[in-house]
């Protein structure tokens, strides 16, 4: 039977996963280059994102943006960073206060940059985006609507999207409430967080990802992500991976907690 | 006709239905201006009260105007769910089927209702473990009978099918693939569903994790349980739904619920509700457990 992973467990199979990335890469590399350049070759459709996307980052779980490229925080903002414990980065502590780790929503952004992979279904007047993580989702308006300016504050925001060109599909997002983090190292936002994202898929296996946050009640300057690469994983589906409290109650009291107490370094 | 706590004619029927409406959404308690789902909720079960009020005066008058062919409902689409749709029932939380039609239960199903503490029902009693009350997913078919809203939409090789509540959704698969003989066991199980017709979609559906409940009032099922929906739209607006249950592990002959009727929603959209544990929990302190203290009867 299949149980969530969890923040530690995927730490430790990310590193085992690079490890074995790396030789991977060696593999193909000694491969003949034929195979890789017809698959570097094929096309993207226009105007289409549908399929599993899996975002290749360090396997585990990933902040929007580098700690010491975030832009300098309001006292408001500061006043929030302050109080978070988060369980990863610099500030990393045993007895945290991540707003996940009861299985409250992880909510948006931060969403994006989990190791697990996301889903796009597009239909005629919306594109739909299911994360597995949390078993999320959430409808990216692409009807012409404009964002609501009195929509109720949700952990996963109101997003329309259009498109530029026949590559790159635009989406705004508001309306976001301001319980969720940024990352996994903490960082907060406010409820007149909007946020920016280009899905430019480049071919037919591969979006390069841009996202901007700009939130001036928190910080003095937007927040720019730096770009990422999703590749297509044509034969996957996504998996129903909801965060179960008891589940994860049970886990922390049997493992994080414990482990939490030893040192990190 | 449906049994529930609302209809429960002992006098006790509307603290139930209260503590329902409380229990559902801790928002909902609170004396400050409402969200607009909020406001939207209430008002559609005010509405579906009255609804229900007025169906005892209105019945015959409508009868009487079905013969009328302007006021018909337009025909349905073919082979066509799309849409928000909305549940006719009590405007609570409902069983899959009263408690008179559940079959027997299997020894081993047996031992498990014993051990459950439901909120609501007969077994009713404050300090309960139903598992919603920690935000562990309702699961399937649990929550085709809530009081919110579902929406279909039809995408190629699947219909996918949002629950508002929980903000959950499941895939049925229409790309002709069978169901898996070895799938891990969900929450809300792994579903294939094909046209009967061009009016009947029917659902089958298997995978399920053994966790979750049957309904508020408890019933447990194994993960051998299998189910059977019936979505038939009988006009633009209209569909009637069947679902059948067979889980011989735990029940000696199928469950069979109640033909029920939905309704589509033509203007409405899904909202973000999300079962929040940190919200959930001070709720449950705050007036949860006081409201299930009180005596029933």
């Amino acid at each position: 039977m299949r149980s969530r992973p969890h923040p530690l467990l995927t730490y430790l199979l990310a590193s085992a996963v690079a490890a074995l990335t790396f030789s991977t890469i060696a593999r193909a590399q000694a491969a003949p280059q034929q195979t890789a350049s017809k698959s570097a070759s094929s096309p993207a459709p226009k105007r289409d994102l549908s399929g599993v996307w899996q975002y290749q980052g360090t396997g585990g779980a990933d902040s929007m943006t580098p700690d010491k490229d975030m832009p300098p925080m309001t006292p408001w903002a500061k006043a929030r960073f302050d109080t978070e414990k988060p369980g990863y980065g610099p500030r990393g502590a045993p007895g945290g206060n991540d707003p996940i780790l009861q299985c409250d929503p992880i909510g948006f952004p931060r969403v994006m940059f989990m190791p697990t992979p996301n889903e796009i279904v597009q239909l005629h007047d919306r594109v739909l985006q299911f994360w597995e993580r949390e078993h999320e989702w959430r409808p990216i308006w692409t009807d012409g609507r404009a964002l609501p300016t009195d929509a109720d504050p949700t952990w996963f925001g109101y997003a329309i999207g259009h498109w530029e060109g026949d590559d790159t599909f635009v989406v705004q997002s508001a309306g976001f409430n301001d319980k969720t983090w940024l990352g996994p190292t903490g960082f907060p936002h406010s409820e007149e967080m909007r946020v920016t994202e280009r899905y430019h898929r480049i071919d037919h296996d591969t979006i390069l990802y841009d996202m901007t946050v700009t939130d001036p009640m928190a910080y003095t300057k937007p927040i720019v992500a730096p770009q990422r690469i999703m590749k297509l994983k044509p034969h996957e589906e996504i998996e129903e991976q909801p965060c179960v409290w008891s589940l994860e109650n049970e886990f922390a009291k049997r493992i994080r907690e414990p482990a939490a107490h030893n040192p990190a370094k | 006709m449906f049994i529930t706590d609302v209809q429960d004619s002992s006098g006790t029927g509307f603290s139930l239905w209260v503590l329902v409406l409380a229990k559902t959404n801790p928002h909902r308690l609170k004396p400050v201006p409402l969200s607009k789902k909020s406001q939207r909720d209430l008002m559609q079960r005010f509405m579906l009260a009255m609804l229900m009020a007025l169906s005892f005066v209105a019945l015959p008058i409508v009868a009487q105007q079905q013969g009328n062919p302007k006021a018909a409902p337009a025909p349905a689409p073919k082979r066509d769910l799309s849409g928000l749709w909305h549940y006719e029932g009590t405007g609570a939380s409902e069983p899959i089927a009263p408690d008179n039609l559940i079959p027997p239960m299997t020894p081993w199903a047996q031992a498990r209702y014993d051990a459950e503490k439901p909120g609501y029902g007969p077994k009713r009693a404050p300090g309960g473990n139903d598992p919603i009350l920690q935000c562990d997913p309702m699961g399937f078919p649990r929550v085709m009978f809530m009081y919110t809203p579902f929406e279909f939409v039809q995408a190629p090789g699947r219909v996918i099918q949002f629950f508002e509540h929980e903000h959950e959704y499941r895939s049925i698969w229409t790309d002709g693939r069978s169901l898996p003989k070895d799938a891990d066991p969900t929450w809300y199980g792994y579903a294939i569903g094909h046209w009967e017709g061009d009016g009947t979609f029917v659902v089958e559906s298997a995978g399920f994790r053994d966790s979750t409940w049957l309904g508020s009032t408890g019933y447990p099922h194994s993960e051998d349980m299998r189910v059977t929906e019936r979505y038939r739209r009988v006009d633009h607006d209209t569909i009637l739904y069947d679902i059948t249950v067979t889980d011989p592990k735990a029940y000696t002959q199928p469950i069979v619920g109640p033909h029920r009727v939905m309704k589509l929603r033509p203007k409405d959209e899904m909202v973000e509700e999300i079962c929040v544990p940190s919200e959930e929990k001070s709720f449950a302190n705050r007036v949860g457990e006081p409201a299930a203290s009180k005596p029933t009867k």
